[in-house]
Parts: C-alpha cells; structure tokens; sequence
C-alpha cells in the first residue's frame, strides 16, 4: 500500500478549556486536490496548523509520507491566511518568494543568482513574473496572494496545505489559483485546501473532508458530499439545499 | 487586666510625652553639614542640632523626602544655607518659612558688614559658597546666635560666649590660611576644581580659581566645558587639578587625559571638599577642619608650605599631621 | 579655528556616539518593523535600576558592573513583558508601559537613596538619566566597539531567521525556525544596544536613538538589507553632528543634542522621502488634479447619464470625488462656468449633485462619437 500524503491519527488540539479539534483520524492518499470544509470555529486552520507543528497537540501523531512532518519540511508547502503577515515590510515579490528557499541554504549561504531564477520561475507559474521587482505593500489582495503561493511552490513541495486562499480575492484571481492547483494535481503533487465556500465546493474538489472539531466525513467527492453529512457538519446552518445535486445516496433509514 | 482602655490611655499619654520631652531642649534642623556644624559649635548643649545631609551629600541636587519634612516640622528653627545653594529644597523651605523660624546663614553673613557676596553666573545671581571664607562666614555667628537664643532663652549667655568665640576662632582660621596660601608661587597660585565652588576661597586668599563646571552641578559638564580646562590647562602649565568629593571624578579625569594628549602633564592634587563635610572621624567632619584639609591640599599639590598652627586651632594638630603624612 | 578631528575630547565623542548610533540603528531597524519600538524605552527605562545595584556594589568608576546591571535588570524586564502578555489579559503596549514605569520607578527610588547616602559612590549616579557624553574617554569606547562588532557579526550571521521571523513569523515557525529563541536573541541584542548607549545618551532619551534611524530608513528603502544600513549610517551621522555641535556652542550637553539630530533625520524623511513622504505624495496628488482635464469628468457625467437613459440623470459629487480618486470640486465649477453643467440638490441628507445642461450633453455627446469614430477608424 503506498503510504498517504497525510496520515492523521487520534489528533486533538485544545485552546483552554474547549477542544478545538478532538479524535481526528484521516488519510489522504497522494495526487488528490482535496478540500477541508466545515462550519466557522470548525478547526479547519487549526488541523492545518496542527499538521505543521504551529500549536502544540494535546493528543495524537501526525505523519507527513510516512514521516514526522520534521523531517519532511522540504517537501511540504504552506499558504497561510493573509493576516498574519506585516504588509509594509520593505521587501519585493521576488524577495518574498526567495525566502521561501532560506531553508535549503542554511545558515551560512546567501541567496545567488540561482535561487533568483527558481523564484522568477515560481512566479511565471502564478502569472506574477511582471510584477516581481514591486514593492509587496502595492500589490493587490490577489496579486498578494499569488505571491504566497509562489514562496510555498518555489522549493517544489510534494503536498501543498492552503489556508482559505480564496478568502478575499476577486472571481477572476480565484480561477486562476484553482487553475493552477489542478494543474499541480495533474503533475502529481497532493493539495489540501480549508476551503469557506460550500458552492465551489463540487467543482473544484476530487477528494473532500467534513469537519467540525471531529471528521464528519472523508473520501472521494462523490462519496462524501452528501445532504447528510451536510446537515451533520453543519447543523442547521445550511439554508438551501438542492435535493437532486448532491450526487450521494443516503440510506433509505437515515435521519432527514 | 488589659483593657482596650488601659491601651488607649497609654498611647494617648505616650503621645503627650513626646512634644513634651521634645520641649526640653529645642531642636535646630540644618541643611548641610557646614551649616548645622555651625549650629553645634553655636549652640552647644543648649539646642539639639542635627544635619538634614550627610557627608558627601550634594546640596545642589538634594530632594527632600517625607521623612525629611516630618523632620522639618519637628525642628523649632530651621536654618539653611540660602543664596540658592539648596536648590531642589526651595518649595519646603519658603513654605516653611512661613509657619517656623528660619535663618538663611549664608544671606545673613553676608549681609552684616564688609566682604559681602560674589555676584553669580546663570541661574544664581549670587555664589552660595560662602563659608568657604573664614572670615566672611565668622559674620554669620552673632546673627546665628541671636536666633539660637530666641528659642532658648535660658541659654542665652552661654550661646553668645560661644558665638564670639567661633567668631575669634573662624578669624584665626582665615589668617592661617591666607599665610599658607600666600606660600605657593604666583605662577602656579591656580586653584583647578571640578566645580565653581571656590571663588569665595579664591577672592579671599588671593588665588586664582577655575572650575571645570559652573555654580551648580546640576547640569552635566559640556564637551565645551571640558575643552576650555584642557586648554586652560595647556596654556598656563596648570600642575594640579582637584577632585570633590560630591563629584563623580570621570570628568577629572577626563581633563587629565585629554591635557596629556596636549602634551601638558597635570596631575589630580587630590579631593577637595567643596560641597560637603567628611566622613565623622576624619579631618574634615567639621567646617573648620574642612577648610584646613582643602589648604593642606591646595599648598601641597601647588608647591607651597602650611602656616604655623595658631593656638586657636591647635586641637586639630593630630589629625593635620595625619593627612600630611598620609601624603608620604 | 580648532581643527575637530585631532582634538583629543571631541574624537571620543564622536566617534564613542557614532558607535551608539550604528548599533542602535542596526537594531533599531528590526524593532521599527516589529512594532517594538516601545520595548527599547522600556530596556532603557529598566536599566536605571541595574544601573543603581552596578553602582553600589562596584563605585563610580567601574563602568562594567553598572554595564552588567543595566543589561541584567533589562533582560528581567523583558521577561516580565512576555510573561505579562502571556500569562495575563494585558496586551504588549499595556505590558510594555507597565513594565517600563516599574522599572523606572524602582530606579528612581534607588537614585534618590544612594544619594542620601552621599559620597562620592553617588557622585554623578544621576547622569545615566541624560547621559554624560563628555567624560568619555578612549577606555570607555574599546567596550562600546566590542558591543557594536558583535552586535553586527550577530545580525549577520543570523540574518535569513530574523528577516523571516520579522516579515512573517507563521513561516519561520514552519520553516523550522526557533521562533521563541531567536526574539529571545533579538531582545537581548537591543538590550546591548540600549546598554552601550546609556553612558552617553542616558536612560530617557536613549529609546529615540532605537527608534529615529529605523523609521527613518524606513522611509527610503525597499529592501530589508538596505534599511538596516541605511539605519546604521543615519545613526552615525547623528552621533558625529551631535557631537560636534555640543561641542562648539558652549554648554550644550551633548546626548540630547545627538537625539534631537537623529529625530530631525526621521522627520525630514517623513516628509521628503521621494515615494513615502509627505511632500511627495502632496505634489503627486495635486499634479494628478490639475491634469484631470475638465473633458474627462464631463465624458464621465455624459456616460453615467446615458447608461440610466436619463440626460438629467443627477450625480453626487462624492461619486465623481470617489471615481477620481481626489476632490473634483475645482472642475466640476469650471465646467458650471462654462455652462455645461449645473448644480443641483437630490436628497435632503446627501450632498451636492451635478447634472448636465443641454449645452453640455451636446458638447459630450459631439466628442463622444468624435472618439468612437476614431476608434473605428484605427482598427
């Protein structure tokens, strides 16, 4: 069997006193564009977070292609929500997406000429090439974004975790960030998406996973995205409803 | 069996006994140690006289603090300094005077007679270091007496008795040190100090005298201050400058090595009391002694001899003798 | 005329100030871009204590043990900040401040102590509040050198961490960066530089040697690499002219005049800076109103009102301001002078409106269709 881009068992995280993420058990297989919805205060960010070693766990291991996610960080990329940047640092586009690469180089080498032209090519990728001697507080919400994106492709990770990168941005930016994303599945690479909107959700998506603070339900799109496991994620929170687009059967005995 | 009222009766009582033993002999409170060393000497066993500073206090930069004005409010005659020398005491001292008796020393010194005060620089429009002039300070006995003997009025023989003879023992001290003094060689007759606190000491004694900051030490010595001595020092071959021992000596010595880089070799003559008494047990713990240290200091460093002791000062012969040989 | 350079007590001080402003300037930099400005006043604030113990253990002369208090009691100070805005409700500035007047106010009760006790131990304790450049001698400034090398061989060789830890701590913390201990560095580092500083500058002012030169650099460069030297050389310049004017005019103490150099830079860069400043920005707006032609903003109203199939469709000033990106008023009144629009009022609570007369439709309409016919011709 070959082993999951993310295997995830038994994790818990709690802030305090509530658990924001309790028993999380999940495997992701490699090659999939897979999407993690759920209600807000879910856990969403936090699964991710917890994957990346950013909050301490409270319970559970984590296992990035087998390994601890330490000694994987070579291969796995991260596209964090834009807040938690300073966006008045004196710094380009080219520059940012070069710091994605000061992990290779150690303490003692300085970024060359070399690692300019992988991060010029990152930036091809995200169609921000023209744009990479500007000053990052003068680019716009999606062009900022694409910049992330290229600072996490740059050092060619095998899994790709992004947080809400379609939080913010225009119609236009968010096609051709998921355009890129299937472009990487095609290649092989494994993405994971926290994603907050549920109408995008079937076209975007192969693999798909319903959380609220526990997994709900994980698998292939067509198998997961069903009114039931909709209404157990989000309660009673999802308003409309199509019967006949949720491609799902449920089971004759389940509860409306 | 105690009662709360046995408690109560007694504080109240212990509270009455204090004002009342207080009562048996009245408290004089002066500010610094030259000031309430005069007191004592005035005023002997009829007053209590205490020091609100101690040794090495500097005057210039003293705030009181709450147990300093419970003092203040206790005292039955505050004297002090006056002329500004307590410059962060101004407030307590004006609301004071108000509500007790006081005795500027300095002001009331220099207004009896001849001498008089040196006009000051900047902010003081006259130098405060009056009793760095026997003579000039001796001025202030009778007054002082006057106001010692209105609070104790039994003692009042006694207090004037003691006034003259501080009066007599304060002018044999000046013709001391104007025989010392006039021993050093006028070219070197320059007195170098960390402050301008001397000129009384200069005017009276016919020395020249520098200081490498102004009246107060208040404000830190600029670099301009510091080049001028340097080149004061170059120009006239000044031998020695002194250190005060209510002055942190990084500027001294900051002069003496920018002067060696001049090539002009000037060595610290040694402290100096400018401020501030000594410690108690030294020579200069009082203000008779204080000036004699200065002069044996002043006269050795520059290259001139100690007067013969007069009788009048003669009790001071031991520790004189101490503080030379120190020198080697 | 005396020559600055070779004279013996101003070369100390120049050069011991330019030392201050270099290694505060380096350090500054990172603090500016932070948000920690606050936290070198409250190191330099909580030295005073340090420096208070430094003196009444070793005498006034030993500068190393009030060196070593003042860095002790700054380290304990910013553990108390991160303990306060970890453990409690208080935020950083909250912490920062609290932090900064406890210090201060345990010092200053100490200062006023150890001068009761007089002698000359106390003597010129009070001149860490301001400094007391002028006594500098070439003795003081070899520790000061030995600080700043290893200030800037410290943020050399650690530069990729901080500059990542700086812009975004979420991916250094990714990245595999000791997050906790490299702040726990950059803390320290600022403390050294608030320490070396204190000789000269004093306790009080010193926090605007931390903060002048970065945010001034800021306003000049792009890049990370070149605010941190350009921070460094506006510090040096501050410390060099500061000295040399207290120098030549009598009096002058000399710590604050090096601020008062080094805060004039920051404002000057405030407001010149060619894409930051204040003045620019000005000229820039103002050159991009008087090139808004009339023209436009009437092409503007024409289209407006031909898409509401209305030519008396009325717009409020405050759309066209928000079209234009700046106030319209000065056009919008030539235009009403030349009788192609007129003003009028809409609803009681919104602003001025402005509609097209019929002169002015026809002059819209005419170069309108002038322009299509244009562009049909090009293609």
């Amino acid at each position: 069997m070959s082993e999951d881009a993310l295997h995830v068992e038994d994790l818990t995280v709690s802030y305090g006193d509530r658990p924001a993420l309790w028993d999380i058990d999940l495997n992701i297989p490699p090659g999939v564009l897979a999407g993690v919805v759920g209600p807000n205060g879910a856990g969403k960010s936090t699964l991710l977070k917890a994957v990346l070693g950013l909050v301490p766990r409270s319970a559970g291991h984590v296992r990035v292609f087998g390994q601890p996610y330490a000694r994987q960080r070579r291969r796995v990329g991260y596209v964090p929500q834009r807040s938690s940047v300073d966006w008045d640092f004196p710094t380009t586009a080219v520059d940012v997406v070069t710091m994605g690469l000061y992990g290779t180089l150690g303490l003692l080498r300085w970024p060359g000429r070399r690692e300019r032209d992988q991060a010029l090519r990152a930036l091809e990728e995200v169609g921000m090439d023209a744009l990479a001697d500007r000053q990052i507080s003068e680019l716009s919400g999606g062009q900022q974004q694409r910049v992330f994106i290229a600072r996490a492709l740059v050092q060619k990770p095998d899994l790709l975790l992004l947080d809400e990168p379609m939080a913010g941005v225009d119609a236009t930016t968010e096609h051709r960030i998921i355009e890129l994303l299937a472009e990487l599945r095609r290649r092989g690479r494994t993405i994971i998406v926290v994603h907050h909107d549920l109408q995008t959700v079937q076209r975007y998506f192969d693999w798909l996973v319903f959380m609220n603070v526990r997994v709900i339900a994980a698998g292939r799109l067509d198998a997961v995205y069903t009114a039931r496991n909709l209404r157990r994620t989000y309660g009673g929170q999802v308003a409309l409803l199509d019967e006949p687009s949720t491609r799902g059967t449920d089971a004759p005995d389940a509860p409306p | 069996m105690i009662t709360r009222w046995t408690v109560l009766t007694g504080l109240l009582a212990g509270l009455l006994v204090g004002p009342v033993s207080a009562l048996a002999q009245p408290m004089v409170l002066g500010t610094t140690g030259m000031v309430a060393d005069t007191v004592d000497a005035v005023g002997g066993e009829c007053v209590e006289a205490r020091a609100l500073m101690g040794p090495g206090v500097d005057p210039h930069l003293y705030q009181a603090s709450a147990s300093d004005v419970r003092a203040f409010q206790q005292a039955d005659l505050i004297v002090y300094n006056g002329f500004g020398l307590e410059g962060q005491l101004d407030d307590v001292l004006t609301r004071f005077g108000e509500r007790r008796a006081t005795l500027a020393l300095a002001e009331a010194a220099a207004a009896q007679g001849s001498g008089g005060a040196i006009d000051g620089a900047g902010d003081f429009a006259t130098d405060p270091h009056l009793w760095m002039d026997a003579a000039l300070w001796s001025q202030g006995a009778a007054p002082l007496g006057e106001a010692l003997a209105a609070i104790a009025p039994d003692c009042r023989d006694a207090i004037v008795a003691r006034a003259d003879a501080l009066e007599a023992r304060l002018q044999a001290l000046d013709r001391w040190i104007e025989a010392s003094v006039a021993s050093i060689p006028a070219a070197q007759r320059i007195l170098l100090t960390a402050h301008d606190a001397f000129r009384y000491y200069g005017r009276a004694y016919d020395i020249e005298v520098q200081g490498v900051q102004g009246i107060s030490t208040s404000a830190e010595a600029s670099v301009a201050d510091i080049r001028a001595t340097t080149a004061l020092i170059a120009e006239r071959d000044i031998p020695a400058i002194f250190v005060e021992t209510t002055i942190n000596p990084r500027n001294i010595e900051a002069v003496v090595k920018a002067a060696r880089e001049r090539s002009a070799e000037v060595s610290i003559g040694g402290t100096l009391y400018g401020d501030a008494l000594g410690e108690p047990g030294t020579l200069a713990d009082s203000l008779v002694g204080m000036l004699m240290h200065n002069t044996a200091r002043i006269t050795g460093a520059l290259g001139g001899e100690l007067a013969p002791l007069p009788p009048a000062l003669a009790g001071r012969r031991e520790a004189l003798d101490a503080l030379r040989s120190r020198d080697g | 005329m005396f020559n600055p350079f070779t004279d013996y007590t101003l070369q100390n001080v120049m050069i011991g100030a330019a030392l201050i402003g270099v290694i505060s300037g380096v350090l500054g930099a990172f603090a500016v871009l932070r948000r920690e400005s606050l936290l070198g006043d409250t190191l330099s604030h909580a030295a005073l204590p340090g420096v208070c113990i430094g003196f009444m253990i070793a005498g006034a002369r030993a500068m190393t043990p009030i060196m070593a208090g003042a860095l002790a009691t700054g380290i304990v100070a910013a553990l108390m900040v991160v303990g306060l805005t970890r453990h409690t409700r208080l935020k950083m500035d909250a912490a920062l401040a609290t932090t900064l007047s406890l210090g201060f106010a345990l010092g200053v009760v100490l200062l006023t102590w150890i001068q009761r006790q007089g002698g000359a131990a106390q003597a010129g304790l009070d001149s860490f509040l301001f400094g007391q450049a002028a006594a500098t001698t070439r003795a003081d400034l070899y520790p000061m050198m030995g600080l700043t090398g290893l200030a800037i061989a410290g943020v050399a060789l650690l530069w990729k961490p901080l500059k990542l830890m700086s812009f975004d701590p979420e991916f250094a913390a990714v990245a595999g960066l000791p997050v906790h201990w490299l702040n726990r560095v950059l803390t320290a580092m600022i403390a050294l530089a608030v320490v070396t500083g204190l000789q000269m500058v004093g306790v009080v002012l010193m926090t605007a040697m931390v903060v002048a030169p970065g945010a001034a650099a800021r306003q000049w460069c792009g890049s990370l690499l070149g605010m941190v030297v350009m921070a460094a050389a506006f510090g040096a310049t501050a410390g060099i002219s500061g000295g040399l004017i207290s120098a030549l005019a009598p009096g002058l103490s000399t710590g604050p005049v090096v601020v008062l150099v080094a805060v004039s830079i920051a404002l000057v860069s405030l407001l010149v800076a060619p894409r930051r400043g204040l003045i620019p920005q000005w000229w820039r707006t103002r050159h991009r109103r008087s090139h808004t032609s009339t023209d436009r903003i009437l092409q503007t109203l024409y289209e407006l009102a031909r898409e509401h199939g209305d030519w008396r469709y009325r717009i409020e000033e405050g759309a066209v301001d928000a079209y234009y990106g700046m106030i319209t008023e000065p056009q919008l009144t030539a235009l009403a002078d030349r009788g192609l629009v007129v003003s009028a009022r809409h609803m009681p609570d919104e602003g001025r409106h402005w509609q097209l007369t019929d002169a002015g439709v026809a002059y819209a309409g005419e170069r309108h269709s002038r322009r299509d016919r244009r562009a049909a011709a090009s293609r």
